[in-house]
């Protein structure tokens, strides 16, 4: 009835994760003591872990590898306070999300400033998600650009907490510490992401499974 | 039992908190049974949204654009354990002259000798002075060069990307202004000039805010290299290197 666990992406990545945790801890170890050679081996096991999330997280390539650059000068300043017997992947995929929330709280702000520019862009997604016309759909790739939109329209906040829990497979109660919210207002951001997404995404919904 | 609500169906699927029963009331209720259908078809779409795949070489690219930021960073890590060791040493030297100025009150007979000791106490005193400033005035104008550079390389439309170099070029500021006076005072027109080329700048980097439009970030762009500040940083911060480790006054013909 429930969906499986492997329907989880994050399920799927942390198993090949805890093999990289494997090699990693030799590595820090080296890297804490100053060996650039190591925190490079470090750089080039996870970057494309954390580009994933970020690019998750902001919805945007630009960003995401912006986000990646700072994770590992963030990671790099920080790495005597990481504790040997901690997770290195889970904590510089922390340290990506920060700095994805940093970069999403900047946009806000920064949207702010341009409200009128925004709101007409955020219209025209509506239109564009209005609009869907399922039966003239190439699936695969029309249906790719309608799941784009409709994860822009959720807010920063909506983003952040959505992606945290429906990728990142992160409880409610970490994802409230990490937005600095209470964790009912963090299930409530969930649920109003989960809202929109279906009010956007539900006729697509139907298509598929018409066409199947 | 009544239908369970959108928020229970979206928890039922995070497996968060069920509601009492709720597993057994969608097993019997048609009508929950299809909106949870929906909600999860809704969350598989969400999972065909695509990610840009990057290549087998990105953490190696990755790698050489931060390689050099990295290096800067080393360069401060160094810089302050610098500062702290003279500091120590600066410590050890004036206890030292305390400890022989109490001497010399309680033996006149050495007072030619102390006069002789001093002097040359005060001189690796002045060095390691010096060199501090050296220092601190090379970490400047490195970490300067690196918010220019990066304030020059950005994209004038996307402004909400500039606030990690808006908040270093605030912190640089004060520090600039100490500088410049410090320089000021020790006669070293040379720097004296460059940093006062430089705040200005700095302060128009740091005051663009995230409302800041494309034209004014390009004018200041534009500003930045039309005054070769990125040219002159670079030669002040080779001589500096070079005077701090062999301190003496900065060649003041170059910039």
């Amino acid at each position: 009835m429930r969906p499986e666990a492997a329907t989880n992406p994050m399920t799927v990545s942390e198993s090949n994760l805890s093999e990289m945790e494997t090699g990693d801890i030799a590595t820090i170890s080296r890297a804490r003591s100053g060996d650039a050679d190591a925190f490079r081996l470090l750089v080039e096991r996870h970057s494309r872990a954390i580009f994933r999330v970020a690019h998750r997280m902001t919805g945007n390539e630009h960003d995401a590898d912006d986000v990646v650059q700072e994770t590992f000068l963030r990671a790099y300043r920080q790495i005597d306070k990481f504790e040997e017997r901690a997770n290195f992947s889970t904590w510089i995929h922390r340290i990506a999300i920060n700095c994805s929330l940093d970069l999403l709280r900047a946009r806000v702000r920064h949207d702010k400033h341009h409200a009128g520019g925004i709101e007409d862009e955020e219209m025209s997604r509506t239109l564009q998600t209005n609009d869907p016309q399922p039966d003239r759909l190439m699936l695969s790739a029309e249906l790719q650009k309608h799941v784009i939109a409709a994860m822009e329209l959720l807010s920063g906040n909506e983003r952040t907490a959505f992606v945290l829990r429906h990728y990142e497979g992160m409880p409610v109660e970490e994802i409230g510490r990490t937005l600095g919210i209470q964790v009912n207002a963090a299930k409530h951001t969930i649920f109003r992401a989960v809202k929109k997404l279906r009010e956007s995404l539900q006729p697509f919904v139907r298509s598929t499974q018409c066409n199947i | 039992m009544q239908h369970l609500t959108e928020e229970e169906l979206v928890s039922h699927y995070y497996h968060d908190s069920d509601a009492p029963g709720a597993p057994e009331h969608l097993g019997t209720c048609a009508e929950c049974r299809s909106q949870y259908d929906t909600i999860r078809g809704v969350l598989a779409l969400v999972n065909e949204a695509p990610v840009p795949e990057r290549s087998a070489e990105y953490g190696e690219q990755v790698w050489n654009r931060l390689r050099w930021k990295l290096g800067s960073e080393r360069r401060r890590r160094r810089g302050w354990q610098s500062i702290a060791a003279i500091a120590a040493m600066l410590a050890v030297a004036f206890f030292a002259g305390q400890l022989w100025r109490a001497r010399r009150e309680t033996t006149p007979t050495i007072a030619g000798l102390q006069t002789g000791v001093t002097a040359v106490a005060q001189k690796p005193a002045a060095d390691a002075q010096n060199r501090i400033l050296l220092v601190v005035l090379s970490d400047h104008l490195d970490t300067s060069e690196r918010v220019l550079i990066e304030f020059v390389n950005s994209n004038p439309n996307r402004p909400a990307l500039l606030e990690d170099q808006q908040k270093r070029a605030g912190e640089l500021v004060s520090a600039n202004r100490l500088y410049r006076a410090t320089a000021a005072e020790q006669g070293d027109d040379r720097v004296t000039d460059f940093l006062s080329d430089l705040e200005p700048v700095l302060i128009e980097i740091a005051n663009a805010g995230p409302q800041a439009s494309a034209e004014k970030i390009g004018q200041l762009q534009k500003r930045i290299e039309s005054k070769g500040l990125l040219f002159k940083v670079r030669v002040l911060s080779a001589h500096v290197t070079g005077a701090e480790r062999s301190p003496a006054p900065i060649d003041s013909d170059t910039l």
